[in-house]
């Protein structure tokens, strides 16, 4: 590619991202793929192939969203917007490809030393069902080909993702980028008499705290994903509860909690046609348990070094 | 084929159809096969509930040579586990479950003081499809298990119901062994015996608590019993054994012939 190749590519994405659409070279790669002009290309395994392919679902290209983020006054609001973005994107391609659905959708953050904020990235294979209609708005599935095909034979089609994120500051600390608390200015104050260095309690203050705002962010998931389908497989959950020293006050604490999720949309009660046999494995090891790694473990989960469940 | 695909869901590959449904979302942490199977078993997921409770854990002393159980801290471990796990069963009942599955019990160090630790406890509330009652636990409040749906599935199938997670706590100082005793067995292969008396003890004390709370559920046995051991960022001879499982009950009616004999199978792609 010739450097004026190099800047032209680069000023149509400028112009892309900036308008809310595709590059034109992006977008015809996409029609080519879904118009069967050039090969399919999926994240699909061999056995999720051949069990698309049995119920009519085909591959057509492997797409994308791709947002990196500053966070100015709100990280959490701001990884709830980077996904969303992302989220966007990756729908834009898949309309592009003419596609019924993006399978097999993965969230992607690239561990960095450079810059402020953090990139958002979903990476899935957009397809189409025999016999369908492209969708003006494909649906973004956050599980893999083999679960979205026995998901879909089920009744219950994965229809997007939802996020919900909180945050809330103890004690007002003010500032520009600091952000302030919402009637908990005084409490800051309650948590130092409840934490005496001999006794063991409950610090409730700080509980009741951080217990809102985990409910509110799964209340800001549940109306995220209600816009979308009646219910949310959440598979992704991160919170933090900091403390920040002040000068003759009692420190602060910001808490932030953020939970991802699958949204799916099924008929309350519907049945689950397949029988289920109870079988034995007589392999010493079993494939059944290995491969747990979480598939969206952008956050690192919860435990840390020195924390572990019970 | 397509065809095996319910006309519901083409609708919505196809973009035919987009509603939300504000009034009628549920959440859950459940995998794809947790949720099927929770349905095959006749329960829908209603909601994710959360309970947390933060401990701030003060000081006990314990004598340099002597193995003895901390007992206030036993209580505090217990205590907050216990109020994480209560603000949990009250989100349930709020939201009318019949209980909750796939309990997650967590405790964290918060970085920024080593003596406050947050415990939460994480599950999905669930309710019967079909609005059978018999499922509740003591007292018609929400049961709660560890189970997850794959164990709440075949729990169901052996004739059990889950009844309540029940749960023992022993924080316990291991005595230091006295230069006399370490240099006399210098060279030797021995037993420490102190060593091996504080372990089984501070064991036997967690499993007997945990028993203690399924006699008292009504429970006819536990499932899924485990051991844990902590020390939490403690002294080097402070540790803490806890003991959880998930206390159950038979299901009445059910018969041993009821259960379909296992199938052997090998997997020869492993």
């Amino acid at each position: 590619m010739t450097s004026a190749e190099q800047e032209a590519r680069h000023a149509a994405w400028e112009v892309a991202l900036e308008q809310d659409r595709l590059p034109p070279f992006v977008e015809q790669r996409l029609r080519d793929a879904g118009a069967g002009r050039t090969p399919w290309v999926a994240t699909m395994t061999p056995a999720e192939l051949l069990l698309a392919k049995t119920h009519g679902v085909r591959p057509i290209a492997t797409v994308s969203g791709t947002c990196w983020y500053s966070f100015g006054w709100s990280w959490t609001e701001g990884h709830a917007e980077g996904w969303h973005r992302a989220l966007r994107r990756i729908g834009e391609e898949a309309f592009a490809a003419g596609a019924n659905a993006v399978v097999d959708v993965k969230m992607r953050t690239i561990k960095h030393g450079f810059g402020s904020g953090m990139d958002f990235t979903l990476i899935g294979t957009a397809v189409k069902v025999d016999g369908l209609k492209p969708s003006p708005d494909p649906i973004i599935a956050t599980v893999p080909a083999l679960e979205f095909v026995r998901l879909l034979e089920m009744g219950i089609t994965p229809v997007g993702m939802a996020v919900g994120a909180a945050y809330d500051w103890l004690g007002n600390v003010g500032g520009f980028g600091q952000g302030y608390g919402s009637n908990w200015g005084s409490s800051s104050w309650q948590i130092q008499s409840e934490i005496q260095p001999w006794s063991s309690n409950p610090v409730y203050t700080l509980t009741d705290f951080w217990e809102r705002i985990r409910r509110e962010a799964h209340a800001e998931l549940r109306r995220n994903a209600s816009a979308q389908g009646n219910g949310v497989l959440a598979h992704t959950h991160f919170g933090q509860l900091l403390r920040r020293e002040r000068d003759k006050q009692p420190p602060a604490y910001l808490g932030r909690h953020i939970v991802i999720g699958t949204v799916i949309d099924t008929p309350r009660n519907a049945p689950v046609p397949h029988g289920i046999e109870i079988v034995l494995d007589m392999a010493d090891r079993t494939p059944l348990v290995s491969g747990s790694v979480s598939r969206n473990d952008v956050y690192g989960g919860e435990i840390g070094e020195g924390e572990g469940p019970i | 084929m397509a065809d095996d695909i319910p006309k519901h869901a083409l609708e919505r590959l196809e973009g035919l159809r987009r509603e939300g449904h504000p009034d009628g979302i549920f959440t859950s942490d459940f995998s794809v096969n947790e949720f099927l199977l929770v349905r095959k078993a006749g329960f829908e997921p209603i909601g994710l509930c959360v309970g947390s409770c933060i401990y701030h854990l003060g000081f006990q002393f314990a004598g340099w040579g002597s193995n003895v159980e901390l007992e206030q801290l036993s209580l505090a471990m217990y205590e907050a586990r216990a109020l994480a796990m209560e603000r949990m069963k009250l989100e349930a009942a709020q939201m009318g479950a019949d209980g909750i599955v796939g309990v997650r019990l967590t405790v964290k160090r918060l970085e920024w003081d080593r003596k406050v630790l947050e415990f939460v406890a994480i599950g999905t509330s669930i309710v019967h499809a079909s609005g059978h009652t018999g499922f509740k636990g003591k007292d018609g409040q929400p049961f709660t298990s560890a189970l997850t749906g794959q164990d709440f599935w075949t729990l169901l199938q052996a004739g059990y119901r889950p009844l309540e997670m029940v749960m023992g706590s022993c924080v316990y100082h291991v005595a230091r062994r006295g230069p006399l005793a370490t240099l006399g067995s210098v060279g030797q292969n021995v037993e420490l015996t102190n060593f091996s008396l504080a372990l089984y003890e501070a064991r036997e004390i967690a499993m007997e608590r945990m028993q203690l709370e399924a006699t008292k559920a009504g429970a006819e046995g536990v499932v899924g019993a485990d051991l844990h051991e902590g020390s939490h960022n403690w002294a080097t001879h402070v540790i803490e054994f806890f003991a959880v499982g998930t206390a159950v009950l038979p299901i009445e009616g059910h018969e041993q012939d009821d259960i379909p004999d296992p199938k052997l199978v090998l997997s020869v792609n492993v």
